[in-house]
């Protein structure tokens, strides 16, 4: 029985017809499915009809956070959604910090908001007082992020939290995503789009329920000898200060400490790393931006913009447009380069591409985020412009997966050149592409097989795993089967997410499999032993894997390798650092089913797992 | 009887709210940023920290802190 850390309801709010209902969140699903991602997922299986288009008022968005979620257990503020994804196709997850809005839900007395339907209107969802309300959101629609969460704040101040979606979201651009309390992205793939296809501006929450958790005694004795752990971490305060261009110096540090002028942490969080920033000088001094992480304020840089003033200037307004800075450019290097081959008939050409222009690429933030001109076509992405201009096209696109660009590999914006679990993942998380290292060690590039082990152990791997992972009778034979590790690696991020952790490196090097269980059993009072949290996350992410195997979307003619990691200056196999072949990725991908007991070929979980699992 | 002196240091606040998720656990035995007896109040990119007329002074909202926005200080060295 369920004695803490759930609010203990989910609320449905069908917008086409304007009705609000919840429900109880049942033990029994709580159980089965630990609670936030996992909960997601379950009710994505009730909710999204096989088939249904991304776009189609039969789509339905699941927000959901987990137990652990206003507690004070360190960086427990995350927030998901699942949804059919129009850049991908795919029923996936989007993941965020939860800034205020994640506390904020649990607080208004939710786990999870099931929104279906379309709206005849604009409109946003305000939970606030005890009250869920549709409301008119025509004073909103047509502002940008910041603009409409800071109109909400002047009538609901903070903490009040606000998921809200900019223009870009508005006219259904395919890579445009939500923003939660206008720093946190929510929704690579286009969560914005989809929101904006039911009229569903934002949402509001403000709630004044507390938290309890089950086991006090239990709680207190796990999580004081954690929190010492933290504060005494060596690296803790230099994390603090220099937020994650410690590990991405994009930018020098003189300049770093030049913009700072806040480090901001979702509710919890002991790292920090989200940061706000202002421009020192130049043409655009005394602009502010806040940021889900610095280094997006640099991408741009990545792409060739030379000033990082004019950088952050054009972050500031893609985040207010609520675009994908990394589809943004990606999409216009192929239509750049679609121009230059005489690919796009002149009618259709109404301005020039020019990446290391701000003003350029000002104008086409624009023209996409209002579907204006070409940019309307630059809106619906890769395979929209591939649908458009012809299958030969294809060949002048950046490597793509599931009609996306993947963050890292040659071409991408972050070229690491090693294939770990990271990139690996690119293919087989159901949703596509994505950044984020899900806990493996293989996200710090060259680091010796030899301490894997003990994040083997962190990441709750059971131990006649690791002869699977790590082949070979001595270190200097010792092969890396990084499908095998991959399982693990979701396994890990799947059961940080149903608990409400956050998945940062920097806060997931802390959290332990066996203080995980302990946790989660002190809040909510169900029995929960390691073991048990390995089979609940076997049932969270086989239950995902068949959401998209209903549509083809995840099957495995959609998990298609890209040449372009296979071309000289491509990926090269983490350990011996040698050119990867496509044989060695495809036995990767085999690795990974039989890990997760899926058929090796086709990725199908067979009959016998699936009733064993009770799906 | 107040056990500390508070000092605040609002600069390097991140708006985390440990202090009153610390702060409601200890006095209401849930976690609650409204029944806190420190109250953080955001405006834009700062924030005014202020304590309600219950509050005790104990220390445990600077325990929570791991920004250096709260320090105590005993009464007696005070």
């Amino acid at each position: 029985m369920i004695k803490g850390g759930f609010a203990g309801k989910i609320l449905i709010v069908d917008l086409t017809h304007g009705m609000i209902t919840e429900k109880k969140l049942d033990d029994e699903l709580a159980e089965r499915f630990i609670g936030g991602l996992g909960i997601c997922f379950k009710l994505a299986a009730d909710y999204i009809p096989p088939g249904c288009g991304p776009l189609a008022p039969e789509n339905a968005i699941i927000l959901g956070v987990g137990p652990l979620v206003g507690t004070s257990l360190p960086s427990t503020s995350r927030v998901f959604a699942v949804s059919r994804l129009p850049s991908s196709n795919t029923l996936g997850w989007c993941g965020a910090g939860g800034v205020d809005f994640g506390c904020q839900l649990k607080n208004a007395g939710y786990d999870h908001i099931v929104i279906l339907g379309k709206a005849d209107r604009p409109v946003y969802l305000s939970l606030v007082a005890g009250r869920v309300e549709i409301q008119d959101a025509g004073h909103l629609w047509g502002r940008g992020v910041e603009d409409t969460c800071e109109t909400l704040w002047q009538e609901y101040p903070h903490p009040a939290g606000v998921l809200a979606i900019g223009q870009g979201g508005e006219n259904g651009v395919v890579f445009s995503m939500a923003f939660i309390d206008r720093i946190a992205t929510l929704g690579r793939g286009g969560l914005g789009a989809v929101m904006g296809s039911k009229n569903l501006k934002a949402i509001l929450v403000r709630g004044k329920k507390g938290i309890r958790v089950s086991d006090r005694r239990e709680y207190k004795q796990l999580i004081t000898p954690f929190l010492r752990q933290i504060r005494e971490y060596p690296h803790l305060k230099e994390w603090q200060r220099m937020g994650m261009i410690k590990s991405f110096p994009y930018v020098s540090t003189d300049i770093y400490q030049k913009i700072r002028k806040r480090r901001i942490a979702c509710v919890s969080c002991p790292i920090g790393c989200k940061d706000a920033v202002e421009i020192a000088d130049g043409d655009y001094q005394g602009t502010t931006i806040c940021s889900s992480s610095v280094i997006n304020l640099f991408i741009p840089v990545i792409y060739g913009l030379e000033d990082y003033r004019e950088s952050i200037r054009l972050v500031h307004l893609l985040d207010g447009y609520g675009l994908d800075t990394f589809e943004f450019f990606g999409v216009l290097k192929f239509a750049q380069v679609l121009q230059e081959k005489g690919l796009v008939p002149p009618s259709d050409l109404d301005g020039e591409i020019d990446l290391l222009s701000l003003a350029s690429l000002e104008t086409w933030a624009e023209r996409i985020a209002l579907r204006q001109g070409f940019g309307a076509t630059l809106a619906d992405g890769f395979t929209g412009m591939i649908n458009r201009y012809g299958t030969e096209t294809k060949q002048y696109a950046p490597a793509l997966v599931k009609g996306m660009h993947p963050y890292t590999g040659p071409g991408s914006a972050l070229p690491w050149d090693l294939f770990g679990t990271m990139e690996l993942g690119q293919i087989l998380d159901p949703r596509g592409p994505h950044v984020g290292s899900g806990g493996s060690p293989t996200y710090f590039a060259r680091r010796p097989l030899a301490v894997f082990y003990k994040h083997f152990e962190r990441m709750g791997i059971p131990k006649n795993a690791f002869d699977r992972i790590i082949v070979g009778h001595s270190p200097e034979t010792h092969q890396l089967k990084v499908g095998r590790l991959l399982k693990y690696s979701h396994s890990w991020f799947g059961l940080l997410g149903s608990m409400g952790i956050c998945v940062r490196a920097q806060i997931n090097r802390f959290y332990h499999a066996e203080l995980c269980a302990g946790f989660y059993e002190a809040v909510t009072g169900i029995p929960t032993t390691v073991q048990d949290l390995r089979e609940r996350v076997n049932r969270i992410w086989t239950l995902y894997r068949m959401l998209n195997l209903r549509d083809d979307s995840g099957n495995r003619a959609a998990e298609n390798i890209p040449e372009q990691w296979l071309r000289s200056g491509g990926f090269k196999e983490y350990v011996t650092e040698q050119p990867l072949n496509r044989t060695a990725i495809i036995e990767m991908i085999g690795d990974y089913y039989d890990e997760w007991g899926w058929d090796r070929l086709t990725g199908v979980p067979p009959e016998q797992l699936r009733h064993s699992l009770d799906l | 009887m107040e056990a500390y002196s508070i000092h605040v240091f609002e600069a390097n606040c991140t708006f985390c709210r440990r202090c009153q998720l610390g702060c409601s656990n200890a006095y209401t035995r849930e976690f609650n940023q409204n029944t806190a007896n420190i109250r953080i109040e955001v405006s834009g990119l700062t924030c005014s920290i202020t304590f309600s007329d219950d509050c005790r002074k104990c220390g445990i909202c600077v325990d929570h802190c791991f920004y250096g926005a709260l320090q105590k200080v005993a009464k007696e060295a005070a």
